[in-house]
């Protein structure tokens, strides 16, 4: 592991030219590849041989798919170490049980004709691979945190929930962490020729080839290894796959922690390197409760209840951060459907004369934690806008800062709302739904689903870049505990109905 | 019963011939009236249509059991007979006119149903007519005989039972000239000439705005009560910003019409909207335009197939016709590669180093380069992958520039790269193939070449506007066409090109009908959408203000602030009443909130109606779609005249 490191720290030196701009260094990557070239290639031949091995203690930095395309095969690296490094009490067998399946399906797939259809699955790829790692925020709560990347990326899944009250830390909890991984990727056509499917009778072929682009494509997802952090410090390990939604990931964490369903969970995705999202699980608890109500009742109802879903008019002033520097100033922001814009000095607010600040489709927007003391913002009531991808300081994040909580979650939400669109209200029936379902059985057998207060749905970022349209998205809002979700779930079935009276269909 | 003399004027004799008289008793019911009447004219025709309208009263006769006691009609009443349907220019939201025959006779509301039914728009409650705004007739205008689409042949009884061929109403079928009023309808217009945008009435302030409202004729009242002569001109417009259900497959016109209103409310700024928000109207505009040209038909198939379901497809026909393996098959399936010299150029800091050539390769999504050709089968310089990342152009026809930004996301931040090509052809492959990858699709996907095809176009488009008057080629549509007069001082053709260039690449690869939809989404998400404006004179207050009327709420401008200063919701109105007498509106919302005020451009019952008119729009539901409420919107609309 350190070893890798120190090569990419070579690699980088070895660069003719200087890279000043953290923006700019991908450069270097080929060259790190081409490092790791004579491993990964170690790796396949285990893995032909078909006799899968553990996965080498190495590090994949998350860019690695960047310039995978052209490999011949791709495979996971699971760095375990850092899990055992961590001293934590990894889940080591179900990670292994998680990592065989994998390399079979690997080898499965290399006795088979690949395709140069990866394009179609690569595509997905590229579209995933954001969304595992952006996140979603919503609730609050009890967290956890998962880590994944190595030092030059940490991102933390925080599991949150505002229905377990600081009180009701019974939960049980269990944590992993590991590192990053991949699965597969890009299949060539293997060089011998495959007879296979000659042999087969005329009619068995076309289903053959289905399965087989199938499982390429299932080879293609990638696969990332992850650490929850409950709220009773104990974290729990599992491994995603990038088709999966943070719906899907929640539901199987609350399985294995057995705390029934619930939509008042989520996962959040922390960033160490900018102080974003860190977990505060009390502090949140707090924030979260005076909101909920306020806020995201509130949004909701006006957006979803028009004849047509549309983005809260949400205008003020707000701090916006220098570039490069550690001072804050006022602007006049307004949110509208195609980005957020602001109103330039001297200049009466109409639309004609504003300036636009960021537009939406490439930026998700994330919470600030702490900034008034790392950035000397006003107050701490901040958010980032960023690319999900950039996960280190750069001229392409803006930071704002509001001036109360309230302010900050309104905005917050508002933004999630002119993102995303009616595919939040629709992950959220959808929770509902199924939370109302699991609720006899769960509420009675468990604990876990306390009274409690409110919840308020944070920021979610999910890195799709294609907005809401895409299906995979699916992060949640959050909601009350259970007592008062039934209110708000016939608010926002009001809110709903009302809504589909009149709705377009554009 | 004695009998006296009754004299009606029958119009079908024309307007010279004296009115005929005929012998009545009182208690003659109406219809029995009209038998008379067409026994002396000696005239066989069809007189089903025609009625009787009690000039005095503006009324028509059309209860025919009804006495002529019972209507109080005595000799001195001047009574008309006519038909109850007659021409009326109408002009459409797309600048067409057409003349057709509309009904007289009944509520404007159901007038507007039974034109909405020959041209086959769906959903009719959301349109209304209006008186439109005169225009200032310049001399040379007049020798321009405006082209007027004539519908008046159209059978009456066919408009009362529509059925569709090729979704066509059956009586555009009929002949060729037709048929080419139905395509009217459906297509969109080209882009009007700058000059007309300019020439055309702009409101330049929300009291502008407002006057335009004081024009919707009455919905419960019929059209000649409302003194529309045969032959007048209205406009029929989409009145309640309330677009239920649409069906791109059965709303063809409707669809149409409505973006047509909307591309407008853009060009004039009857809505406000930002330039970037501009830009992107600007670009469906071109894209809609260029399209709708070379697709023959609206309908547009669906949206194209996943592609690994169609590389399935694919396989699948190859296995059954040829007998080979599937890896050969796949092979024969292998993305096409683009290669080339271009130059390469990473803006950093501190440097001024200008673009290096390389040799090119463009593999799937990523882009690798080398020193040269030659050395391109070992190991690249560099490899980027462009899935995910903002691809922009910077292009200038004039001077040779085309230049391919490159923003690539990167967990330290953006890397930007810039590639420059030497020519148009060269630029147009590398651009579409870097779109298409931004995306993540490869070059073997369908809409490459389309993608190249429409990026040469619009460099056609920049090419032909730095020649300076645009020449009326296809492909070449002067980019001041798209937008506001405001931009077109703002901003000369070629330099408003490439900001659209750049919103165009988001939406180059709509479909038709994905298009338009597009359009009207990002038109229904301006602020001020659906917003219809009304000076008011609130109770108790001395100064003029305005009243926005929304789909969902009202809103109170401050003519002084300028701005909104409070906003009334829909749903928490308890009841809304109307003292006709001193035409005031009063309007109670929940926790005790009342609200009154007298109407200034308009007419109270417009404000009335508008706001009943969108209560009733909320009201509609799926499960009854088909069959309009016309009694729930009287009741809701009608005040006291419905009661």
């Amino acid at each position: 592991m350190d070893q890798v490191s120190d090569e990419e720290v070579e690699v980088r030196g070895e660069e003719e030219e200087e890279e000043e701009d953290s923006d700019k260094e991908d450069q270097d990557l080929d060259k790190m590849f081409g490092a790791w070239l004579g491993e990964l290639d170690k790796l396949t031949q285990s893995l032909d041989d078909g006799r899968p091995e553990p996965p080498p203690q190495q590090k994949a930095p998350l860019r690695q798919e960047t310039n995978m395309a052209n490999f011949s095969y791709r495979f996971s690296i699971y760095n375990i170490n850092e899990a055992l490094n961590q001293g934590d009490n990894v889940d080591l067998d179900a990670l292994m049980a998680d990592l065989c399946s994998i390399e079979q399906e690997l080898s499965t797939i290399n006795n088979k004709p690949n395709s140069s259809s990866s394009s179609s699955s690569l595509a997905r790829l590229g579209l995933t691979d954001t969304k595992v790692r952006g996140r979603v925020r919503v609730g609050l709560g009890l967290v956890s945190l998962i880590r994944t990347a190595p030092d030059q990326q940490q991102l933390q899944f925080i599991l949150a929930s505002l229905s377990m009250d600081e009180a009701a830390r019974q939960t049980s909890s269990h944590s992993l962490s590991s590192a990053s991984s991949y699965t597969s990727a890009t299949m060539r056509r293997p060089g011998a020729s495959q007879n296979k499917n000659e042999e087969q009778a005329a009619k068995l072929k076309a289903e053959n080839i289905r399965v087989a682009l199938e499982k390429i494509k299932e080879a293609q997802v990638k696969k990332l290894v992850i650490r929850v952090h409950l709220s009773d410090e104990s974290s729990k390990t599992m491994m995603v796959d990038e088709r999966q939604t943070v719906r899907q990931v929640l539901d199987s964490l609350l399985e294995k922690s057995h705390c029934g369903y619930s939509a008042d969970w989520s996962l959040v995705e922390t960033i160490n390197e900018l102080q974003m999202d860190k977990v505060r699980q009390r502090k949140w608890n707090k924030l979260t409760k005076i909101d909920k109500k306020n806020t995201t009742v509130f949004v909701f109802q006006e957006c979803f209840g028009g004849s047509s879903v549309s983005v809260p008019e949400m205008e003020g002033v707000l701090w916006l951060k220098e570039d490069g520097k550690k001072s804050w100033k006022k602007r006049y922001f307004l949110l509208r459907a195609s980005g957020i814009y602001y109103v330039p000095k001297g200049k009466a607010k109409a639309s004609r004369d504003l300036v636009c600040f960021l537009q939406l489709d490439h930026v998700n927007v994330y919470l600030g934690q702490d900034y008034k003391s790392k950035y000397k913002a006003p107050t701490d009531y901040c958010m980032v806008l960023k690319h999900p991808q950039i996960q280190k300081k750069s001229q392409y994040i803006k930071y704002l800062c509001c001036d109360d909580v309230r302010t900050l979650q309104q905005w917050i939400n508002s933004i999630r709302i002119a993102k995303y669109g009616k595919q939040l209200y629709t992950n959220f029936q959808e929770a509902m739904r199924r939370s109302e379902a699991a609720y006899d059985w769960s509420s009675l057998s468990s604990s876990s689903i306390k009274s409690g207060s409110s919840s308020s749905s944070l920021p979610e970022s999910q890195s799709n870049h294609s907005s809401q349209s895409d299906s995979g998205v699916s992060e949640m809002t959050s909601s009350g505990h259970t007592r008062s979700q039934s209110v708000v779930s016939s608010i926002f079935s009001d809110a709903w109905r009302r809504g589909t009276q009149g709705e377009v269909r554009t | 019963m004695a009998a006296w003399d009754l004299s009606v004027t029958v119009e079908d004799l024309g307007s010279d011939a004296p009115p005929v008289a005929i012998s009545v008793a009182s208690d003659l019911h109406v219809g029995g009236v009209i038998l008379k009447l067409v026994e002396k004219t000696q005239i066989k025709r069809d007189w089903s249509d025609h009625a009787l309208w009690w000039d005095q009263k503006q009324q028509w006769l059309l209860r025919t059991a009804w006495t002529l006691e019972k209507y109080g009609i005595h000799a001195d009443a001047r009574l008309v007979f006519m038909p109850q349907h007659k021409p009326l220019k109408l002009g459409l939201p797309n600048g067409i006119t057409l003349r057709l025959r509309a009904s007289f006779s009944c509520p404007v509301f159901q007038t507007v149903m039974g034109i909405c039914r020959m041209l086959n728009i769906r959903h009719p409650e959301e349109l209304s007519l209006l008186r439109p705004v005169e225009e200032k007739k310049k001399k040379k205008d007049k020798d321009l005989a405006e082209e007027i689409y004539d519908l008046t042949e159209v059978p009456l009884s066919s408009v009362s039972r529509p059925c569709l061929y090729n979704g066509m109403p059956a009586h555009f079928v009929d002949s060729p000239q037709m048929e080419a009023i139905y395509k009217m309808l459906s297509v969109t217009q080209p882009p009007p000439a700058p000059e007309v945008i300019a020439k055309q009435y702009r409101p330049a302030s929300v009291v502008d705005k407002a006057h335009i409202n004081g024009r919707w004729l009455d919905s419960s009242r019929c059209l000649m009560q409302q003194g529309i002569q045969e032959n007048d001109r209205l406009w029929l417009r989409f009145k309640y910003s309330a677009f239920y259900d649409i069906e791109p497959k059965y709303d063809v016109v409707r669809l149409t019409q409505l973006y047509e209103q909307a591309r407008w409310a853009i060009l004039l700024e009857d809505i406000d909207c930002t330039e970037e928000e501009m830009m992107l109207f600007g670009a469906l505009q071109y894209h809609i335009s260029k399209v709708a040209q070379s697709e023959p038909q609206m309908l547009s198939t669906n949206a194209a197939m996943d592609d690994l379901e169609s590389a399935l497809m694919s396989l699948e026909v190859k296995m059954e016709g040829e007998n080979s393996s599937a890896s050969e098959l796949l092979e024969t399936m292998t993305a096409p590669e683009l290669c080339d010299y271009l130059k390469i150029f990473r803006p950093k800091r501190l440097t001024l180093k200008g673009y290096k050539q390389y040799w090119f390769k463009f593999q799937d999504t990523s882009i690798s380069y080398f020193k040269s050709k030659e050395e391109s089968i070992g190991e690249p310089i560099q490899q980027i992958n462009l899935r995910g990342c903002e691809v922009a152009p910077d292009v200038n026809v004039a001077s040779q520039k085309f230049l391919i930004r490159l923003l690539i996301p990167a967990p330290e931040g953006m890397n930007e790269v810039y590639l420059r090509c030497e020519n148009e052809q060269q630029y147009a492959q590398w651009m579409a193939a870097c779109r298409l990858a931004s995306k993540g699709k490869s070059l073997a996907d369908s809409s490459f070449q389309s993608e190249i095809q429409s990026i040469r176009s619009f460099l056609a488009m920049q090419k032909s506007n730095s020649h300076g008057n645009a020449t009326a080629g296809d492909e070449s549509i002067n980019t001041h066409s798209l937008v506001s007069p405001r931009y077109h001082k703002k901003y000369k053709p070629k330099q408003l090109t490439p900001r659209i260039l750049d919103a165009y690449q988001n939406v180059a690869q709509l479909s038709l009908t994905d298009a338009v939809m597009r359009f009207l989404q990002i038109w229904q998400a301006l602020p001020d959408f659906g917003l219809s404006y009304v000076v008011v004179r609130f109770k108790g207050s001395r100064k003029d203000e305005v009243l926005g009327i929304a789909p969902n709420r009202l809103i109170r401008i401050d003519l002084g602030v300028g701005d909104v200063v409070k906003t009334w919701r829909y749903n928490t109105m308890k009841q809304w009443n109307v003292n006709w007498d001193i035409r005031q509106m009063a309007i109670e919302f929940d926790g005790n909130v009342n609200i009154a005020f007298s109407c200034v451009t308009a007419d109270c019952k417009i404000v009335h109606e508008f706001i009943g008119g969108y209560i009733f729009m909320s009201t509609r539901s799926r499960e009854k779609s088909d069959t309009l409420n016309e009694e729930l919107f009287h009741k809701l609309t009608g005040g006291h005249e419905a009661l």
